[in-house]
Formats: C-alpha cells, structure tokens, sequence
C-alpha cells in the first residue's frame, strides 16, 4: 500500500565556516540517542590552509552549536577524505574515510578511541569506504565503493563478510555510494554508477531494484539513502540536485529541489553585517535560470536555495528528513507528515 | 629519429593538442593528417568529458568555491579531456581575454568564462565578441556593472577595441567613449548584492552564487552615437557587429592565432593568409585554424619548437604523457602549483594584457621548475603512461645500445626531434649504463629505473620544452 505524505521544508543548520560554528562541504551526518547532530565536513582542497576544515561538527536540531572535533591530516584522530558517520548502540562515532581507507572510532565527545582498516581488495580491506551503517546487532556494514561490493564488520573492526562485485548486472554495482539497513533486515544500497537503487537480503540476495522510473524522474547518480519503516526510500539524487522520495514498489512520491532560507547563524552574521544583509533581502535569490549546460548543476550554482550536492539523507524516527546539502555549507530540514 | 610525417603529426599535436604519446600518433597517422586535423576542429564529435566520479570524491572541484579548486578542475580537464583543442582553444581565448580571479573573488565566475571560450572558442569571432560582453566575469572585470546611461565607464569599452579586438591605432578617443556608451545596461543580475560580496570576499551564508548576465533598458544610453566612421542609435551589438568586419580586427586576430599556434616570432606573410581566411569565412575561427594547419606556414620544419611551450601545456602535456591524474588524487594541486611557480596561474593572469609568453616563460628560476616538474612527474614508474613507454620497449627487443635506445625513447615521449647536439648528449648519458637489457628478469628493475632516468633527461631537453 502506498501511503500518502508530504514533505513540507522545515528550516536550515548550517553556514559556511573554514572551522567553528557552521560546517564546510557536509558530505553526511549522524544524530545520536540523546539528539545531538554529528555533521560529517569533508572539506577541500587537500592544501594546509583547508585541513582544519575538515571536522565534525556537533549541534543540535535548533541550532544550538556543541562543539566540533577532528582536523585534516593522517594521524590518529584526523581526516583525509572523510565520507560518512555512523553511530553504535553504545552512542560511540565511527567516521569512515575515502583518503586513508579506515574507519576511526570516537566517543561520542569525540576523543579519539581507535582505528582500523587497510588499503587492498582482499576481505575486510578497502578501497574507498562511502557509507556507514549499523545494524541491530551493532554490526558495522559499509559500501566499499572501489572494490564495487559491500562489508559487515564488528564494531571493532572485525571482518564478517562481504558481497557483490562490478558490474552493471542486477546485483552487481559501480562505485556504490549509500547504504541504509531496514528493522526488518534488508540492505538498500545506492548503485552510484548504474543509476539505481538494489535491495537485498542480508546475505546478498538481491530481492528488486529500483531505477526504472521515466525520462525526467530517473535518478542519476545516487549518494547517501535512508529507508522509513514503510518502506519508502529517501535518496539524495545527487545527479539532478534533489532528493528523491520512492515508495516500496519505486514509485515516486516526490521530488524536492530544496527551497533553504537562512539559518539563525546566518540571521546572526547578517545582525552584524547589516549592509550586506539588507543587498540579500533586496537580491531575487530565486531567479528563473537556463543554463546552456549541465541544467541542474549550473541552476544550483546560481539559486542559492536549491539543493546543491545533496550527498546525505537521514530520518529522526521523528519525522524529520535531514539533507546533507554540501556545496551549500547547510542542513536543509523537512518535516514528513 | 622518427620519420618527418611522423614528425609533422607529432608537430600538429604539440600545437592543436598537449603533445601525444606514440600510440596516439600512430593512431593519428593511420587516419591521415587532413582527417586528424578535421577531428581536432570538431571537439563536439567527441565525448565530453565525464567528471563525476572526480566531484564525487573532490567535492570542492564541484562548486570551484576555492581558486585553487577552480585550478585543479581546469587542470584535471585539459589532462582526461577527450576534446584538446576545445582545452587550447579556451587557454587562448583566457590568455586574450585575461580575466582574472583575483579582482572577482569568484573563481567559478572566470570557470564559467572558459566554459564559455569551450562552447563558442572555435566559432565566429562576432560572436565569441557577443558572449564575451555579456558574460559576467567579464562585466565584473572591467567594471560594465558601473557603466551607466548617465555615468558612463569606458573600461570594457575601451578594452574591446584596445586589447580584444583591433589594437591601438585603429580608433579615436571618441570612438572609445561611444562604444562604451553602446553597452551601458549591460550588468549582471543583483549588481549591488553581488558587487558588495565580492568587495568583501563574502562566502556566506552558503558558498558563492553564481552571476547571471542582466540587460536593464532603462540604463541604456539610446540616443545617437558615432562610431569608426558609422552613425546610429547604436547597441552593444551595433558595436560588434561594426568591429567583426573591420580589416584591422582580422589582422589582430590573425596575428594571435599565429603566435598561440605557431611561432614566437612573427610572420607578417602568414598572418597576412590567415587574415584573408577571417575575412573569406566572416571570421570564423575554425576556418582560420583549418586553413592553418594546412597551410605550409604551419607544416613547415622552420616552425618545428619555434615556441616555448606555456606552463599550462608543459604540465599538462607531462602528465598526459605519463598518464597521471585520470582518476582523483589530492595532489592534482601541486600540478597547478608547478605551473603557478613557472609563471602561469591559469585563472589569475597578472592584467588584463594576459601573461607575456614565448621566451619570457623561461629565466633561471622558471627553467629549473620547468626540468624539476616534468622530471618529477615522468620519473614515477608507477604511471600509467610511464608503464606502458617500458612495455613497448620491452617488447620491441630484448637489449639496447645506447644510441638505439636514446632514439627509441625520443620516439616514446611524442616522435621527439633533437639537434644533433643534444642528440650526442642524450647518448653519452645512456652511454654510462652501456647495453640496457631487459633480460634476465633480474636485470630489469634496474633497465627500467635507467630508462625512466633517460626520460627524465629528455624532458629537460631545449626541445621537450619547446612546442
């Protein structure tokens, strides 16, 4: 059965800060039992200045800012190409990195507790670790996006198994980026390269996939994915700048462009730079573009309130979405009813 | 040495292209000269580039908000395009044009610029002149924004004549004043907004937002104007369409199709032929550079490395050659540090008069930079390119003298012709290993480190360094 929802935009977190209160380039995040929101920032380039922007940021859903942790480099603790975040039963933080091939443990304070994962091919190697996610058991899976297949570890690391190859074959993948795991235990994940999203059982059984929607809602290129409990698939379209919403059979339910306003830590620098604030308020931020090429993307470079580089999506339990919006700096929120 | 039609095609590529590796050319060859350089005029028939999986794991190559991502973007592009004129053509437009990051604080409004140079760069120069006026780094750069009906600024307008068109001495004072006075209204979208983020070098709240190109009538100055000779309630486009057809516009075009395509030094016979070639097509550029290429102006040996090549295509044409940055890697930005300290940071050219070229490239601090970079990049064995140069070696024969084998890699890095001087240099270096074999298995290793050092050295030869 299909059910009938509205995703109606809530508000932003978010502002651009090199370090501090705001994020830069947010690629994913994390909320935690008691509320607290990690914000995964990959920053870049990989040149000295641009190093202590990448952190995670911790804030709550009304803006509040908790703090931030991590910086650029290789050591115990720091990020290189960071990609995702996920968080234990135990509240503990697991950042995975693309750079450094590892996954690197913290409290949920964020000091640094442990490390593991190698370069390689063979089981419980990596190449390119894209997404995180826990299971109910507290098992860690992840996409393993350079060797195309996806990995269940221990949450010390341990290797459990792994599945899938190259291919653009039902089950098989290209650079899979998002992975959310379901109650009742099938893995979803985003086929980055094919265009698609595959379902399947816990062991790699593929069940269906999802991708044959029609010219002008297909997903292109999809990132990070979230499942709801009935079944409805939020993904970040990362190709077309929006964020998809299927129903369990891969219908569309719908397709948001993003529609951000400031944030209150927009609101506050523009209460002290109040020339440039009254230019904003005066500026038609909305315009009407028709860009020669590449449609989406130069759209979302010129209308600051679209999505741009959607890579993330979470649920709260709550009915909230969350996207990681992250060439915009921002969290754009919206409320499921 | 390689054969003289080897040669040639290895000449074209050098110009039309970064350079080519042995396949490529040979690749080239089969086809024939006429069908290669119709292939190189017509970048669309070929793939655009496809950049995702570098946005997906660079995503500060995705919005360019840095300058130095919008430099590495660039970079990346002219190293995995599968369109190198559609590259070159936009390198030379940029060097005429030079519009430079460091007044916009926008780097993905001068990105966008060269987008523009790709889509329009071997098209008709009017129309190249059209976009050029309405594009928004540019308006921003020559400060069009504050050209206004009742105040008018003759920046844009006097460097549309001066630097971008026909060159000092082919019009009036007047005629500047007038022809500024034709694009007044010609601003981009949100000006004061936009001007006051820039001044301040505001990223916030959300990263840069893109400028859009704006008419506003009311701002326009439509009363009458004289201008080189021609009287009219003139437009921004009256203007152009009165300097496309000038003489003195296809000489100064010509002139600098000349210089980028084929020699530092000037021919006024030669530029006179491509002259007559703007005016035969209506100034179409991909006329011009096909009646170049043909042309015993360009095919002749006199020509062969009469230009030092810029960094841009010494870096470019290194890594291409060795087949480096095809997928991401975090150090695609030392690439454009290297060009940057060779005196070319492509998207900051130094004033709206570009960067001096030919043998100004070169002093002692940019020479050593130019051998170090290239034998940096070439001197990884691990390389794709690099790889597959030992490959061939190998398979073409067990052994080497020196001679054969200085000759072999010359052939490797792109047919390379050398003086006989350095030609005698190349084997006296080789000479120091005696044979290089390639058997027994034990002996390979250290063949394939000498030949990756005799690479190394060829780069830093006068005529690697040159186009």
């Amino acid at each position: 059965m299909t059910t009938t929802k509205t995703f109606t935009y809530s508000h932003t977190i978010g502002f651009l800060t090199a370090v501090g209160r705001g994020f830069t380039n947010p690629v994913d995040l994390a909320i935690n039992s008691q509320g607290v929101i990690y914000v995964l920032n990959r920053a870049g380039p990989e040149t000295t200045v641009r190093l202590p922007s990448k952190r995670v940021s911790m804030c709550t859903l009304d803006e509040e800012f908790l703090g931030e942790f991590g910086t650029g480099g290789h050591g115990d603790g720091e990020f290189w190409w960071p990609s995702s975040i996920a968080i234990d039963s135990q509240d503990q933080v697991y950042v995975a990195d693309e750079g450094l091939q590892r996954v690197t443990v913290f409290d949920k304070e964020g000091k640094f507790l442990s490390k593991w994962g190698e370069k390689g091919s063979a089981d419980g190697q990596l190449e390119y670790p894209s997404s995180l996610a826990f299971d109910a058991d507290d098992n860690l899976w992840l996409t393993d996006s350079g060797n195309h297949r996806v990995q269940k570890f221990t949450r010390d690391g341990e290797f459990i198994s792994a599945w899938g190859q190259r291919g653009p074959g039902l089950g098989q993948f290209e650079g899979p980026w998002g992975l959310a795991l379901t109650d009742s235990g099938d893995v979803y994940i985003s086929d980055w390269g094919n265009d698609r999203i595959q379902r399947f059982s816990t062991d790699g059984v593929l069940i269906e996939e999802f991708g044959g929607l029609p010219q002008g809602d297909a997903i292109r290129r999809p990132a990070g994915l979230a499942v709801d409990g009935d079944g409805n698939i939020y993904v970040a379209d990362w190709g077309n700048e929006r964020v998809k919403v299927l129903g369990p059979d891969g219908s569309l339910l719908a397709s948001l462009r993003g529609e951000s306003v400031d944030s209150k830590w927009a609101a506050d620098y523009f209460a002290v730079n109040p020339e440039e604030g009254r230019l904003r308020s005066e500026a038609d931020l909305f315009p009407e573009l028709d860009p020669p090429a590449r449609r989406d993307r130069e759209i979302s470079a010129g209308v600051e309130g679209y999505f741009w580089g959607p890579s993330a999506v979470k649920l709260d339990g709550q009915g909230r979405l969350y996207v990681a919006d992250s060439l915009r700096h921002r969290l754009q929120v919206y409320q499921i009813n | 040495m390689a054969d003289k039609n080897l040669g040639l095609m290895a000449h074209l590529l050098r110009r039309a292209s970064f350079g080519a590796t042995l396949q490529e050319l040979e690749d080239y060859q089969a086809k024939g000269y006429e069908a290669t350089v119709e292939e190189l005029l017509h970048p669309e028939d070929a793939p655009e580039w496809d950049d995702d999986v570098f946005r997906r794991y660079q995503p500060d190559l995705n919005s360019v908000m840095y300058f130095e991502s919008a430099q590495n973007y660039w970079m990346y592009k002219m190293i995995n395009s599968k369109r190198p004129l559609e590259e070159k053509i936009a390198l030379f437009w940029h060097g005429l044009f030079a519009t430079a990051y460091g007044k916009l604080n926008h780097a993905k409004g001068v990105v966008n610029q060269t987008d523009t140079f790709r889509r329009h760069g071997l098209g008709s120069f009017h129309n190249i002149l059209m976009e050029l006026s309405r594009d928004p780094a540019m308006i921003f750069w020559l400060d069009n924004k504050d050209n206004h009906k009742d105040a008018p600024n003759e920046n844009y307008g006097r460097e549309l004549l001066e630097l971008f068109s026909m060159g000092i001495g082919n019009y009036t004072e007047d005629d500047v004043k007038n022809c500024a006075r034709a694009f007044t209204g010609w601003t981009i979208a949100n000006d004061e907004y936009m001007s006051v983020r820039a001044s301040r070098d505001s990223i916030w709240p959300s990263g840069r937002i893109d400028w859009q190109f704006e008419y506003r009538p009311e701002d326009h100055d439509d009363t009458e104007k004289s201008f080189l000779g021609h009287t009219g309630n003139f437009n921004g486009e009256d203007i152009i369409d009165i300097i496309a057809t000038r003489p003195a516009t296809s000489w100064f075009i010509a002139g600098k199709l000349y210089n980028y395509f084929v020699s530092d030094t000037p021919n006024e016979e030669a530029i006179g032929f491509l002259a007559e070639e703007y005016r035969k097509s209506n100034g179409d550029i991909r006329s011009m550079l096909r009646a170049l290429f043909l042309s015993d102006y360009f095919k002749s040996e006199d020509v062969w490395y009469a230009k030092v090549k810029s960094p841009a295509e010494l870096v470019v044409g290194t890594a291409r050659l060795a087949g480096s940055y095809t997928t991401p890697q975090w150090d695609i930005t030392n690439l454009a540090s290297d060009a940057n300290f060779m005196g070319q940071e492509i998207l900051n050219p130094p004033t709206v008069e570009g960067w001096h070229t030919g043998t100004e490239w070169v002093d002692t601090g940019t020479l050593v930079e130019r051998v170090n970079s290239s034998a940096l990049v070439i001197g990884d064995a691990l390389h794709p390119g690099v790889q597959a140069m030992i490959q061939r070696l190998k398979d073409r024969q067990d052994s080497y003298q020196p001679g054969e084998l200085v000759d072999e890699c010359l052939l490797l890095v792109g047919a390379l012709h050398v003086s006989d001087g350095t030609h005698e240099r190349l084997v006296e270096f080789a000479a120091n290993w005696g044979e290089v074999s390639f058997t027994p298995e034990d002996a390979v290793s250290c063949s394939e480190q000498q030949v990756v050092e005799l690479l190394q050295v060829i780069l830093a030869t006068r005529e690697y360094q040159m186009a």
